[in-house]
């Protein structure tokens, strides 16, 4: 579903952000992709969407190869990919409804099949008695859900999240995460940047380590493990550099 | 349909969320258009008039005031006989001293310096060909005839007119590109204003995999409204200027002569529709301008 081939990104030239990571993602995976701030996992997901263009190497998704994708076909890979960031990006002006149906709404699809897809997926993720709502008026967990809710919506194959409980308590987080579990048991393969060690050490799925752009493990069914978060690998002292 | 609704939607609360500059940029645009429609009534009222004066033209032989009697009825005969002259008309000397005191009535202490003695007699010439060449070459054979004072034709004051309106539509198109200039960039500012209102939904729009043409054909039709309206009210004020014209002309004595200046009302049709497209094309540019250089993938 999701392969890197010795993949390089060099940003202004200079900084390697990613640097030559080969790692191969099968449909139906659940991977946890950890590493301190500045590791390249938020650069990963970048790649996999086509917001940032390789330096070096070759990323496949979804079946195509993204060095050989066309511009404007950049859309329609982006409509298998769901995404899911730390600050929600929801639209303050619409409900929560219009949220997850401006998704369907902006890809062209027909207003009949919004008004079945989207109760549906509002019931999935448990908000479905608040869907009249605006962002503003929901806890973060909630708007967090609305956000999985829009990106789940039009059945993705992939659903990305960067640090989707970045922002939320430990207790908010583990429902999240289980929600995306629930979404990865339907078949769509589910790729999450995190910080958070409870819920990757809980979840024993498999974890990539990222340090400095480069991969310096991968295991079937990991813990957040000691590499990633020691002082020498953040780069700062032990005091303020613990992850949330 | 809900694309349609989706467009009209998107649309309206963009305009509606940026009253000000979109009035400014319509106005602009309704000015620039209207000088369009300006050049081009100008061009055709000028046509006009040409065409007919050129239709129907003479020209006269002036006469020295010292000539012999005989000469004058030689010269007559002359001119009535040429193959090329289809009719000819005396005018004495007595009738152009009647003439100048009339058109000069209110200028009495002007006219007292004139004496009928010092004004020429002439005779009006009708070709039988309206040709510009031929009148030129039959004015060439009189002006060296003895007695003959000067031959004038019409050619000098069409060529003196047609010089006048080309320049002025030259300056009226220098005026329509530069205000077209001005409105392009106005509508160009209007939509990257906003795009920039909307940068959160351009940003979601982009994440779930809406199209580049999907994201922008909102802000495309904005910028062709704005162009739309721009193109209406300049064309309502090239009409109300037609008007306002031409009624000048048909009441003054003193702009008599302007009175063969009219735009047919198939002309105004023309007129209308190109400063509308033109109205509209300036809205396009600006918007895919705008479109193009803010919505990268």
């Amino acid at each position: 579903m999701i392969r890197f081939d010795n993949v390089t990104k060099l940003y202004k030239g200079e900084t390697r952000a990613v640097n030559g990571v080969t790692l191969n993602i099968e449909k139906g995976e659940f991977v946890f992709l950890v590493g301190p701030s500045g590791s390249g996992k938020s650069t990963m997901l970048r790649l996999m969407t086509c917001e940032e263009k390789v330096t070096a190497g070759d990323i496949h998704v979804a079946g195509k190869d993204l060095s050989k994708l066309n511009s404007w076909r950049v859309p329609y890979l982006r409509r298998n990919i769901g995404s899911v960031f730390q600050d929600f990006k929801l639209l303050p002006n619409k409900t929560v409804y219009q949220n997850v149906a401006f998704a369907l709404e902006v890809i062209g699809r027909p207003e009949n099949v919004i008004r079945t897809q989207v109760p549906a997926i509002l019931e999935l993720v448990g908000l479905e008695d608040k869907h009249r709502r605006f962002p503003d008026e929901l806890s973060g967990g909630e708007q967090q859900r609305v956000s999985i809710a829009r990106a789940f919506v039009n059945r993705p194959l992939i659903l990305l999240a960067d640090e989707p409980t970045g922002n939320l308590d430990p207790d908010t987080s583990q429902e999240l995460t289980s929600l995306l579990d629930r979404i990865n048991r339907t078949g769509t393969t589910v790729v999450m940047a995190t910080h958070d060690r409870t819920i990757v050490d809980r979840m024993r799925r498999r974890v990539i380590a990222l340090r400095h752009g480069e991969l310096v493990r991968d295991e079937q069914r990991g813990a957040y493990g000691s590499e990633t978060d020691s002082p020498e690998a953040l780069g700062v002292h032990p005091v303020d550099g613990a992850s949330p | 349909m809900s694309r349609i609704r989706y467009f009209a939607r998107e649309t309206w609360t963009n305009i509606r969320r940026n009253l000000t500059l979109t009035f400014a940029a319509i106005l602009t645009v309704a000015v620039g258009v209207m000088l369009v429609g300006m050049g081009l009534m100008a061009g055709y009222a000028s046509g006009n008039a040409l065409d007919r004066w050129e239709g129907g033209v003479q020209f006269e032989v002036f006469l020295n005031p010292q000539i012999d009697p005989s000469q004058i009825d030689a010269l007559g005969i002359e001119l009535q006989t040429h193959p090329e002259i289809d009719r000819i008309e005396f005018f004495s000397a007595e009738e152009a001293y009647a003439l100048v005191s009339q058109q000069m009535a209110d200028q009495p202490e002007l006219l007292a310096q004139v004496s009928p003695e010092a004004l020429p007699a002439s005779y009006r010439v009708v070709p039988r060909s309206v040709e510009a060449e031929l009148i030129e070459s039959l004015a060439a054979q009189f002006r060296q005839r003895p007695g003959v004072m000067s031959v004038q034709t019409g050619r000098e004051e069409v060529d003196a007119i047609r010089t006048w309106f080309t320049s002025f539509q030259g300056i009226v198109l220098l005026l329509s590109i530069v205000l077209s200039g001005a409105s392009v960039m106005l509508i160009f500012n209007s939509i990257r204003v906003a795009m920039f209102a909307r940068r959160r939904e351009i940003e979601v729009m982009k994440l779930v995999g809406a199209t580049n043409s999907f994201i922008r054909f909102p802000f495309m039709l904005e910028g062709m409204l704005h162009g739309l309206a721009g193109g209406i009210i300049g064309a309502i004020a090239a009409g109300a200027l037609r008007g306002h014209v031409e009624g000048l002309f048909s009441r003054s004595d003193i702009l008599a002569f302007f009175r063969s200046f009219v735009v047919t009302s198939n002309q105004f049709t023309t007129v209308v529709f190109v400063t509308v497209i033109a109205g509209v094309l300036v809205g396009m540019i600006g918007s895919a301008f705008a479109a193009s250089r803010f919505l990268d993938v």
